[in-house]
């Protein structure tokens, strides 16, 4: 377990620095999920509030790399889920900090503005770049297929956080195919939820680049787990799919910062009292089934639309079948 | 052909958000922003755009067609027809547009907004409607 120390400490550096980000990963005229002035930000109370949550996220990483160090040659099951710690902290921190500005900030016009138009909602023709990498998997199962007599009679499933393989299974169609299985689920999961989440909300810039990143999000699964399922007949060449794994979500958080650093980039108008801890929305009265996110970049689920939940609940079927019926 | 008119409402308005629909409609039908013929949205194409209740859209578009502006038709959403020219306002009537016209003037100074900006708003209006 010493071995892994340097890399939980590693993990929870990276949590401390993704929630320093949260403040910034809104748009301007929310400031800890709660509407206010676009120059409330810089105001004493505003400052005030970011000074105090920048403390706490780093008291919040001192206090979990110290409890790593401490407690990880002796809990290893504890070590696993400690690097949560500026999570889980940084949170409490933002939700306390959102009350502060709740009461301080002044109140706001909650504008909302809608074009007369008769247009009916299409999707954009790019959309159909979602189905290529479908090309992928299919790819690799030919891969396979062609050739199945070089597989081992043990096939690896899993890799620990060193890269070395964990689980293994014996030779089958299920196991040699079961990752190629997974990535055309997955990305059908994602492709409906895409259409689901354009026609479920409000037209708008956010919505078009929310489809690109989903867009991308499916190119990358196709990519990844295509490799997964050729790891047996590339044994050594774990790194294929290990830096695209680190790569792809640290550049999804750049494009991400820069889209919602972008002045022009419009931010829809929810009411406050319809946002529970910042990241939950119920309202009854909006027809909306995904309303953007006031955290963070994309779109979240209006939890008082009851179609809104038949589509989490199919959605986390669906995810749970894909895993069950697949093999680990 | 250039973009198509918008309407605005505020959320946090103490005024229902049928009437902040009615009103920001009827300047558009009054100033001729919207002709007759023009189509407008479907009930629940604009509650969805407005992140409001579909009766609070049907409402309004039910007010205006009362008032002889829409034609409303079931499930083809509304469409604006020719209004024939109402009688005149009775004196009761002008009484009450006059006390809104001071309140909304009051509300404007209290605001900070000039006396000559209020003036020019009224004027720039006035030419609005003559043109």
């Amino acid at each position: 377990m010493s071995n892994d120390l340097p890399t939980f400490l590693l993990i929870a550096a990276f949590m401390g620095a993704v929630m320093l980000l949260m403040p910034h990963l809104s748009p301007s005229r929310y400031f800890f999920a709660i509407t206010v002035t676009p120059n409330f930000r810089s105001t004493a109370a505003g400052r005030a509030s970011l000074r105090r949550y920048y403390a706490a996220v780093v008291c919040s990483v001192i206090i979990t790399a110290v409890l790593i160090v401490r407690l990880g040659r002796g809990w290893p099951n504890l070590t696993l889920v400690l690097p949560l710690g500026p999570t889980i902290l940084g949170g409490l921190a933002f939700l306390w900090e959102r009350r502060q500005v709740a009461a301080q900030a002044p109140p706001v016009y909650a504008i909302r503005e809608a074009e007369l138009s008769t247009e009916d909602d299409h999707l954009p023709r790019w959309i159909a770049l979602m189905l290529l990498p479908f090309a992928f998997p299919l790819a690799a199962a030919q891969w396979l297929r062609a050739r199945w007599n070089e597989i081992p009679q043990r096939v690896p499933t899993h890799w620990d956080i060193h890269n070395q393989v964990d689980n293994w299974a014996d030779k089958s169609a299920h196991t040699v195919y079961g990752p190629v299985l997974y990535a055309g689920g997955m990305m059908l999961i994602m492709i409906l939820l895409t259409l689901a989440m354009f026609y479920g909300s409000r037209r708008g810039r956010q919505r078009t680049a929310v489809v690109k990143m989903m867009v991308a999000t499916i190119y990358f699964l196709a990519l990844l787990l295509s490799g997964v399922a050729l790891m047996p007949l590339m044994p050594n060449s774990s790194a294929l799919i290990w830096v695209p794994a680190v790569l792809f979500p640290v550049v999804l958080l750049v494009w991400v910062y820069k889209v919602m650093s972008d002045p022009e980039m419009p931010a829809e108008t929810t009411p406050d009292e319809c946002w529970y801890l910042g990241n939950f929305y119920v309202n009854a009265q909006d027809p909306a089934i995904f309303v953007q996110k006031r955290v963070g970049f994309g779109y979240t689920i209006n939890m008082g639309n009851r179609l809104g939940w038949l589509i989490m609940v199919g959605f986390l079927a669906a995810i749970a079948a894909l895993i069950f019926v697949l093999p680990q | 052909m250039g973009a198509p008119p918008k309407i605005r409402i505020d959320l946090n308005s103490q005024v229902p958000a049928y009437r902040q629909i009615v009103d920001a409609l009827r300047v558009l039908l009054v100033d001729g922003s919207l002709e007759p013929g023009s189509d407008l949205p479907s009930i629940r194409r604009l509650a969805m755009e407005l992140g409001i209740h579909f009766n609070t859209v049907g409402e309004a578009y039910r007010t205006l067609a009362e008032e002889g502006w829409l034609d409303l038709r079931h499930g083809r959403g509304a469409k604006v027809i020719a209004r024939g020219s109402p009688g005149t306002a009775s004196a009761e009537r002008l009484q009450d547009f006059r006390a809104q016209l001071r309140n909304l003037v009051a509300q404007m100074r209290a605001a900070g907004v000039p006396r000559t900006r209020i003036a020019s708003e009224l004027r720039s209006l006035m030419e609005g409607l003559n043109s």
